[in-house]
């Protein structure tokens, strides 16, 4: 579905991702982890069209995406959840959702939230109408989720859909994840929550200093969690 | 008491007008967070060609206000390639010292389109004077006033209804979150310099056919009142933009009744200079700043 060959992306002097190939089937969940400053954002960004590709290949859907520009790419079917949530906080909760579907919707704003977003997130259908700024954490990540889903995506980005929440919090997102994997998304997942991103992926990717360190099913990483967790904790220790 | 609230009325019709200018400044300034000081000018340019097609052609009213129109738009979007587009996203100065350079220029074209100082600008309002009790209001202001109001709610219903006006209140709140939406805001900068020229176009026309004429002062004018009403209201707040556009009408029909002309103008900047010092982030702005800071907390 989605295949990233070679794919290295530079900030001026600083090489953030180095050469790296990944793939993502159709349908399967797909998860990132690495140190703070490995790569990972820089990499879905690449993506994404949001930062510029320096060389190697992003092919989806058999069709060459590299370096189209990020409107282009979200229209083809490929949304990101970006780190830190990036809501708008002077628009309603409402229109956060319709700005997720922008760049399919019609010239009149047709207002109405679909039910079946309404009945996955009933903390936000409570309250659509409310600034997205008044919302707590758990529930703007929850917003940030549901925006992302309101273009129907083929493939979803997530970057840290976790940060800064509340045990309970992060358990509804990791719940969130596999349900939507479950129903035929697909899905590549940034999280620095190792053990429960590895439980629910079908396969994943341990990124240090731009490259790919580790890879295997999720199952077989878990079985080796100490040895995953060991190239964030070696990173931190820095 | 009757003069004073008699000055009000005059100052309501007449800041509407104010209100106007300010929302083009302030809809570019939310958007792109720079000014474009060339915005008077452009209309003024624009109100040049009406007047020339006036004295010309025809006195066809639909026609002038439509030659008007698209002439401020095509000036606004010469402007937006040449100081906004074509310089860089974080040159914020740049663009503002280039769109003052194009002022300078705009007023040349002018001044070679119709070279004298003064020219008549079409009234197509009929003017009477209506009584109200005992205040009077005159025909032609109530008009502007109401074409006004027409013009705020037709915007509102832009940006509150349509897809590219949700988008154009999505890039001013978070232009990356915008990005990640698939809006390119490439378009969106586009697109505002387009409404608010069409705005500023109206807004010039309904203003000058007010007045009866139209002199090469126009655009350094209609700049001074909207950037000051804009500032007054808080700078990119759209209800910021109506209300200071109304207090500064109110304020300077009262210094002109009990002062006259000189007091007028100077009253502006003394409202603005006062402002500015109580509540610098304008009337409503100040809110607004408090409310994003939290916000931006919080998110
Ligand atoms: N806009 C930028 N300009 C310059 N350097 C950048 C920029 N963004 C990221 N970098 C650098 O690129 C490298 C990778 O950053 P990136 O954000 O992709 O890491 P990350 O794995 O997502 O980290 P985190 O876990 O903290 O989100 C880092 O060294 C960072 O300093
Ligand atoms: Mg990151």
């Amino acid at each position: 579905m989605l295949a990233v060959s070679n794919l290295t992306v530079n900030y001026g002097e600083v090489q953030a991702v180095d050469s790296i190939s990944i793939k993502v089937k159709a349908g399967e969940l797909v998860s990132i982890t690495g140190a703070n400053g490995a790569g990972k954002s820089s990499m879905l960004n690449a993506i994404a069209g949001i930062c510029a590709v320096a060389s190697g290949k992003i092919v989806f859907a058999g069709e060459d995406i590299t370096g189209l520009r990020a409107h282009q790419i979200v229209k083809k079917g490929i949304v990101q959840v970006p780190e830190g949530r990036q809501l708008f906080a002077t628009l309603t909760v409402r229109e956060n959702l319709l700005a997720g579907r922008y760049s399919n919707s019609g010239f009149l704003l047709d207002k109405v939230i679909p039910d079946s977003l309404v009945q996955r997130f009933p903390a936000l259908g409570e309250r659509l109408d409310l600034l997205g700024s008044s919302l707590s954490g758990g529930q703007a990540q929850m917003l940030a989720l549901a925006r992302g889903l309101m273009n129907h995506p083929e493939v979803l980005l997530l970057d840290e859909p976790t940060l800064g929440l509340a045990p309970i919090a992060v358990k509804e997102v990791f719940d969130l994840i596999a349900e939507l994997r479950d129903q035929g998304l697909t899905i590549l997942v940034v999280e620095q929550n190792v053990r429960q991103a590895l439980a629910i992926s079908d396969y994943a990717y341990v990124l240090e200093s731009g490259r790919i360190v580790m890879q295997g099913k999720g199952g077989e990483l878990l079985n080796n969690s100490r040895l995953v967790e060991s190239y964030l904790g070696a990173a931190r220790a820095i | 008491m009757t003069d004073f609230l008699q000055n009000c009325i005059d100052g309501v019709m007449f800041g509407s007008g104010y209100a106007l200018l300010a929302l083009g400044f302030t809809l570019v300034f939310g958007v792109m967070k720079r000014l474009n000081l060339s915005f008077g000018p452009s209309i003024m340019l624009g109100a040049y060609a009406g007047t020339w097609v006036y004295l010309n052609f025809s006195q066809n009213a639909l026609l002038i206000v439509l030659v008007t129109v698209i002439t401020t738009v095509a000036v606004g979007i010469y402007v937006e390639r040449l100081c906004f587009w074509a310089v860089r996203r974080d040159a914020a100065i740049a663009s503002m010292v280039s769109s003052f350079a194009i002022w300078m220029q705009l007023e040349e074209v002018a001044m070679h389109l119709l070279p004298e100082r003064t020219y008549p600008f079409p009234t197509f309002f009929t003017s009477t004077v209506i009584d109200i009790g005992p205040f009077f209001v005159r025909s032609e202001h109530i008009s502007m006033f109401l074409l006004t109001l027409v013009l705020l709610a037709l915007l509102h219903l832009f940006l509150f209804r349509t897809r590219p006006g949700l988008a154009l209140r999505a890039v001013s709140d978070n232009p990356l979150a915008s990005t990640y939406m698939g809006i390119n805001s490439s378009n969106i900068f586009f697109l505002a310099f387009a409404v608010v020229s069409v705005l500023g176009g109206l807004a010039g026309f309904l203003i000058l056919s007010a007045d009866s004429q139209v002199t090469p002062f126009f655009g350094l004018w209609a700049t001074f009142k909207g950037l000051i009403a804009m500032m007054l209201g808080g700078m990119g707040s759209l209800t910021g933009a109506i209300l200071g556009g109304l207090l500064l009408g109110v304020v300077e029909a009262n210094a002109f009744w009990y002062g006259g002309p000189l007091i007028r103008d100077i009253s502006a900047y003394l409202l603005l200079f006062i402002m500015l010092i109580v509540r610098p982030g304008g009337l409503v702005g100040q809110r607004i700043v408090t409310q994003q800071q939290a916000a931006y907390e919080r998110v």
